[in-house]
């Protein structure tokens, strides 16, 4: 599916919306390490949270500024995306 | 032991600045003694139509190439001035990473504001009421808070000592040092410290439209002429200064080149807009600062003066120093080199401070520019650079809601 959220469109999300440059490939390769270590903090997530939910017109589920982790993030999204929710 | 009980003395090591004039000291310090006027009509965009003509404003400075992308996205101009002139403090000390990594609650921040992040603020209130809320940005919650710089900065340097925001107005900026400087006093080896602001975006202006005693005046040179029978109210600018300060023997053993001591400082309050009152309280401020710093009022070689540029409070700051100095009040040579770039809020106390630390090292009060004619029994410094041996300053601030401070510094044994 397009609307599918990919590592690549996350690490866009995070320099547009935090500042941080970071390699999409690098960050699929080290997907279950923290958001920290990326440099994004809990309101660089929410701002990214934001946007997603405004691209696609709906909200995303009331947990996903939580979550820790680019792989967590990426599954919580595109499971929310295909069911509809 | 013994060594604990020994008074610890607060001294400047390390001055950055962001000025109209200037975004380096040395720029600063060049148009400073110089007596340059940068006051020029207002530019920035979306402020054409408003009501205020003249105002101090930064230009040519860039936060891009001197400040991380991370930091850049969530924070508004008035931090991107603080962590710039910070970093130029610490560089200026020679105080790196390297001197704390092992020792970061050793080191400190405090700032002051007034204005707080406008310029954020308003392109985000802006989204919220032509888009709505939800594109509004999550920075917006923390970019346009007074205490901003102090995190920001805090978290760029990695400093975990003690940290703090001022808020008492314009004369924070003093305030802020103080605060600094009893910091050090308790065992703080070294604390970031000073002000910063941005208030010309439109919103802000906005804000301050309010003001009575801002001046509306439309000619650059005419617009804020303090102790002369002109004088019409006061310019507003942007920018500020930061200074590393440190423990006096421990800068010296890592070979610091100690730039001055904060001798001593008080802070009063009187009534929001009401000058006359504001001689008292300036006074006991001055009184204050000059006990503290165990200092004659024949010692003091310079003042820096509030200088609002409003009648009733020249006339009251020229009685206060009168009644703080006694006669010599009426022979101290008093200066206002904000004159020539506009009140930069809690920023135009911390950069009359660094002028007074520059002044003390080059033995070179700077005038006062504009200001041709006085008409209160002071010794303006006017026209061009006095030449003086200035071993000890005086810094006077006010804030438009009552704040009044004092502070003395003074150049190191």
């Amino acid at each position: 599916m397009t609307d599918r959220l990919t590592y690549e469109e996350l690490a866009s999300l995070m320099k547009k919306g935090a500042g941080l440059t970071v390699d999409h490939r690098e960050m699929e390769n080290r997907s279950d390490t923290a958001f920290d270590e990326f440099g994004l903090d809990s309101l660089g997530l929410l701002g990214i949270v934001g946007v997603l939910e405004n691209r696609h017109g709906r909200p995303l589920p009331a947990d996903a500024d939580r979550c820790k982790t680019p792989r967590e993030f990426l599954d919580l999204v595109n499971n929310s995306l295909m069911t509809g929710a | 032991m013994s060594k604990a009980r020994q008074p610890r003395q607060t001294v400047v090591t390390g001055i950055g600045v962001v000025a109209p004039n200037g975004t380096t000291t040395e720029a600063f310090w060049k148009r400073t003694q110089e007596g340059m006027s940068v006051l020029d009509r207002v530019t920035r965009e979306g402020c054409e139509e408003l009501p205020l003509h003249v105002a101090g404003e930064v230009r040519g400075f860039d936060p891009v190439s001197l400040i991380e992308e991370r930091y850049l996205v969530q924070t508004d101009r008035f931090t991107h001035f603080a962590m710039a002139a910070a970093d130029m403090a610490l560089d200026d000390a020679r105080l790196g990473r390297a001197d704390y990594e092992d020792a970061p609650y050793s080191v400190g921040v405090v700032t002051a504001a007034g204005s707080g992040g406008g310029e954020f603020g308003q392109r985000e209130l802006q989204r919220l009421w032509g888009q709505g809320s939800k594109y509004v940005g999550p920075y917006q919650s923390i970019a346009w808070f007074y205490a901003a710089s102090t995190g920001q900065i805090s978290i760029r340097g990695g400093f975990k000592g003690p940290c703090a925001v001022v808020a008492s107005d314009e004369a924070g900026g003093l305030d802020a040092l103080a605060h600094a400087d009893r910091s050090v006093r308790r065992g703080t080896d070294a604390v970031v410290v000073g002000a910063a602001e941005a208030p010309l975006a439109p919103y802000s202006v906005v804000c301050q439209l309010g003001y009575r005693d801002l001046s509306a005046a439309e000619e650059p040179t005419r617009a804020y002429r303090p102790f002369t029978s002109d004088a019409c109210g006061f310019v507003p600018a942007e920018g500020g200064a930061m200074f590393v300060v440190e423990e006096e023997t421990a800068a010296r053993e890592r070979g610091a080149r100690v730039r001055a001591e904060i001798a001593g400082h008080a802070a009063t309050f009187t009534t929001a807009m009401r000058w006359e009152e504001s001689r008292e309280g300036l006074a006991h401020a001055i009184e204050g600062a000059l006990r503290e710093a165990g200092c004659a009022p024949e010692e003091i070689d310079v003042v820096f003066a509030d200088a609002l540029g409003v009648p009733e409070a020249d006339r009251a700051e020229a009685l206060a120093l009168a009644d703080a100095l006694g006669a010599h009040g009426r022979r101290v040579p008093v200066t206002a080199p904000k004159t020539g770039i506009g009140r930069a809020y809690c920023g135009a106390p911390v950069l009359d401070a660094a002028a007074a630390v520059l002044a003390m090292e080059n033995g070179l009060i700077p005038p006062t520019p504009n200001v041709f004619e006085v008409c209160h029994d002071l010794d303006v410094v006017m026209g061009r650079a006095r030449p003086a041996e200035l071993r000890t300053a005086l810094v006077l601030s006010r804030g438009l809601m009552g704040s009044n401070a004092a502070m003395v510094l003074r150049r190191p044994a």
